[in-house]
């Protein structure tokens, strides 16, 4: 330990931070440190939490440039993705198959998203080493972490000359989103609503507004499930309180509710994921849901005793977007694929699989094509199922409902505000 | 059973070369010691004295992902860290101490037998006790939420039969994760009590009783004395994981019993909070040397030296 004794140079780890490092350069300099007497404080500041603050400046035309690789590396979440099965009984994606099949590119697709923070902390800190993550394309919702992504030039600005299907059938919003303007950074791969999942076999009233969560005549004890990344948004929300102008009187507000409803005992856990194996095994009674999945249950799933539910007070919006890592190795194929999804066609089949709202402008009338060809084909429980979801406010929102019952979330935009966002709100969940 | 550092050139091998100095001969065995220590310190450097040294860094270090990382001897993180996690820290000794306790309490009576009335299926037997484990960890504990879900196999039906109440439930709360813990932990206890048990020669306890002993006596004043060292390495092999460990509460329990391991997680992968989540695990590991060697001062070494002298 002895020549680790004397103080790190502070101008060395200073020089450390300041510049990026690219793996040559970390181990040209762990290697002077090694003769330094620096090694430890310099190994530190690449592999630690580590990286420099500031913006990574990319030119979308110079990333853009130049043909397709013949590979992408696609993350996204389970279950999230149209599936089926060949004649030897082996599971395919037929978006992907067809997208590979006219383009000549492979495509890898891992199930390797199952929480936004903690896949932003698997790839942080690659990025902010200015290293490659892997994957070519990943799918992350609109909040903190997108946004820090966006800003610190830790995705591709998108070339948006070369997404003709996007701009012909995007829908309005999904062109220029209050998270991404200009939609420059980001494409929709689905949407959805954060609202109410309830169990009618487990309730013992309805549940219409938002103060029945924490109504212990109305649910058993620990029968309450709350989404831990939305519940702060819909509890103002369901307050009277807009989410996007929202600031710290309000937060204190809505995590006041909370306290009070944690207080209660009614609150079974905080879920990041893995809230619909709770309601489906009859442990929750009611939760806080993303449409898709309670959909999907109710309409794929059979499970009828389940249904998604919009209380008094309204629900939340949000968007799931694919996005380009820096230094991914496929950038051109990336945008290809992801524009690839709003074409019609595709975008139907995507969207009849995870029962989500789809960007895409024309699935609807997809949906509708697609219950007439079944019911021409005698298959009439399908198609009833078509016409049905064809109708349905949760997948195919009209604009009347989006502009009366649904808020868009806050988006926190500095550090000082994710801090003081994560004191008011993080003595909840700890329990 | 001393272990002696150099030992002196036995006496009736050939006769060293005569040429060779007596300070070749010690600095090749000192080398010879270095180069067999060698694997186990790079170990420790590899393993824990980096890591470590990594941890106090990122600890002292400030700032977030938007604006970057920078250590600046930040010390306040350390008591910002702390402020309102005693409970968690609090919960997670007793859940430790309730494991270290159960698996005892579980496997003692159990490779007791097994030591002394096993026979020659002893090893069968033990590999019984070990069965179970063979499945992986995660997958026993997420089927013991199925087993004992609220309207899963065994509550739906002893409420079917009116035996429990219908809003009678085990998951999310305090039992749940301590059973699941002590479950999960009943081979790293059972396991060196076994060698301690399986060491103690049966003619000890025969002499005792000839020494007029009755067989609690024998257990007692014999058996359980030479039994200690197994007891403390079972007692640190339960009691230290088990305070640091989160899934049991993850997956069993509610918000009301998460434990400092949790919290740890949720700070370092959900709110990216680095240095909070380092300034935490320091705290959390210097607590339980302490801990550790208050209790080895106790019931460790001077025992165990004891014991092994006595079956020596």
């Amino acid at each position: 330990m002895s020549e680790y004794h004397e103080q790190p140079d502070p101008d060395a780890i200073q020089a450390m931070m300041r510049h990026r490092l690219t793996r040559r350069g970390f181990l040209r300099t762990a290697g002077m440190g090694v003769a330094g007497g620096v090694a430890i404080p310099s190994l530190l500041a690449a592999c630690g939490g580590g990286g420099t603050s500031g913006k990574k400046i990319w030119d979308a035309k110079e990333v853009f440039s130049g043909q397709p690789g013949d590979m992408i590396n696609f993350a996204n979440w389970p279950l999230y993705i149209d599936k089926a099965k060949d004649s030897d009984g082996n599971v395919y994606y037929p978006s992907l198959a067809k997208f590979t099949k006219e383009t000549d590119i492979q495509v890898t697709y891992k199930e390797a998203i199952q929480d936004n923070p903690v896949f932003f902390g698997k790839i942080q800190p690659q990025l902010s080493a200015g290293q490659p993550t892997g994957w070519d394309i990943i799918v992350m919702s609109n909040g903190w972490e997108s946004y820090v992504m966006m800003q610190r030039g830790w995705v591709y600005p998108l070339d948006t000359s070369k997404r003709p299907t996007f701009d012909k059938y995007a829908v309005g919003w999904a062109k220029d989103p209050n998270y991404d303007p200009g939609a420059a950074y980001s494409m929709v791969y689905q949407w959805g609503l954060t609202s109410i999942a309830v169990n009618h076999d487990l309730v013992t009233a309805p549940i219409t507004k938002l103060d029945d969560l924490m109504d212990t005549k109305k649910l058993p004890p620990a029968s309450v499930g709350m989404l831990v990344d939305d519940m702060k948004d819909f509890v103002m929300k369901n307050l009277g309180i807009d989410p996007v102008t929202s600031g710290p009187p309000e937060w204190k507000e809505a995590a006041a509710w909370l306290l009070k409803q944690r207080d209660t005992g009614v609150v079974r856990g905080y879920y990041a994921q893995g809230y619909t194996d709770e309601l489906t095994a009859g442990n929750v009674a009611a939760s806080m849901a993303w449409s898709g999945d309670v959909v999907y249950y109710d309409v794929w799933g059979g499970y009828s005793n389940l249904e998604f539910l919009v209380p008094e007070g309204g629900c939340c919006a949000w968007a799931d977007n694919m996005m380009i890592p820096a230094y991914a190795a496929n950038p051109v194929g990336a945008l290809e694929l992801m524009d690839w999804y709003y074409r019609p066609d595709i975008a139907t089949g995507l969207q009849i699989w995870v029962m989500y709202m789809s960007p895409c402008t024309a699935t609807k009338q997809g949906f509708l094509d697609e219950a007439q060809a079944a019911e021409e084909k005698g298959w009439k429980g399908y198609a009833s199922k078509l016409y049905t979801s064809a109708k349905s406010e949760f997948i195919f929102p009209s604009d009347e409902f989006m502009s009366q019952e649904v808020s868009w979330m806050r988006q926190l935009k500095t550090q000082e505000e994710k801090d003081e966002w994560d004191a008011i709100f993080g003595p909840i969940s700890e329990g | 059973m001393a272990i002696t550092s150099v030992r002196e050139p036995s006496v009736g091998g050939p006769p060293p070369p005569v040429r060779r100095s007596a300070w070749g001969i010690t600095a090749r065995r000192r080398l010879a010691g270095y180069g067999l220590a060698a694997p186990g310190t790079a170990w420790l450097l590899l393993f824990f004295l980096i890591p470590a040294v990594m941890m106090v860094y990122t600890s002292l270090e400030s700032g977030g992902v938007m604006t970057g990382y920078r250590f600046n001897w930040a010390w306040g993180t350390y008591p910002e860290a702390l402020a309102g996690r005693a409970v968690f820290f609090g919960r997670s000794l007793e859940y430790a101490l309730l494991t270290a306790l159960g698996t005892m309490v579980l496997a003692f009576p159990a490779v007791y037998w097994i030591a002394f009335y096993g026979g020659r299926r002893k090893s069968t037997l033990l590999f019984m006790i070990l069965l179970p484990y063979f499945v992986s960890f995660m997958i026993r504990t997420v089927m013991w939420k199925f087993i004992l879900g609220d309207n899963g196999p065994l509550l739906a039906t002893l409420k079917g039969w009116h035996v429990l109440s219908a809003d009678f439930r085990v998951l999310a709360t305090p039992f749940a994760v301590v059973m699941g813990l002590i479950y999960n932990y009943l081979p790293f206890s059972a396991l060196p009590l076994y060698v301690a048990l399986e060491r103690i020669d049966p003619a000890l306890i025969e002499a005792a009783k000839d020494l007029f002993a009755n067989r609690t006596q024998a257990f007692l004043r014999v058996v359980l004395p030479l039994s200690l060292p197994g007891v403390f390495a079972a007692t640190l092999l339960t009691f230290v994981p088990a305070t640091g460990d989160y899934v049991e509460a993850e997956i069993l329990g509610s918000p009301s019993t998460r434990m400092i391991g949790n919290i740890i997680q949720n700070d370092f992968l959900v709110n990216a909070d680095y240095p909070k989540a380092a300034a935490l695990s320091l705290v959390l590991m210097l607590g339980m040397v302490i801990l550790t060697s208050i209790y080895a001062r106790f019931l460790g070494t001077e025992d165990e030296i004891v014991a092994a002298a006595v079956t020596a």
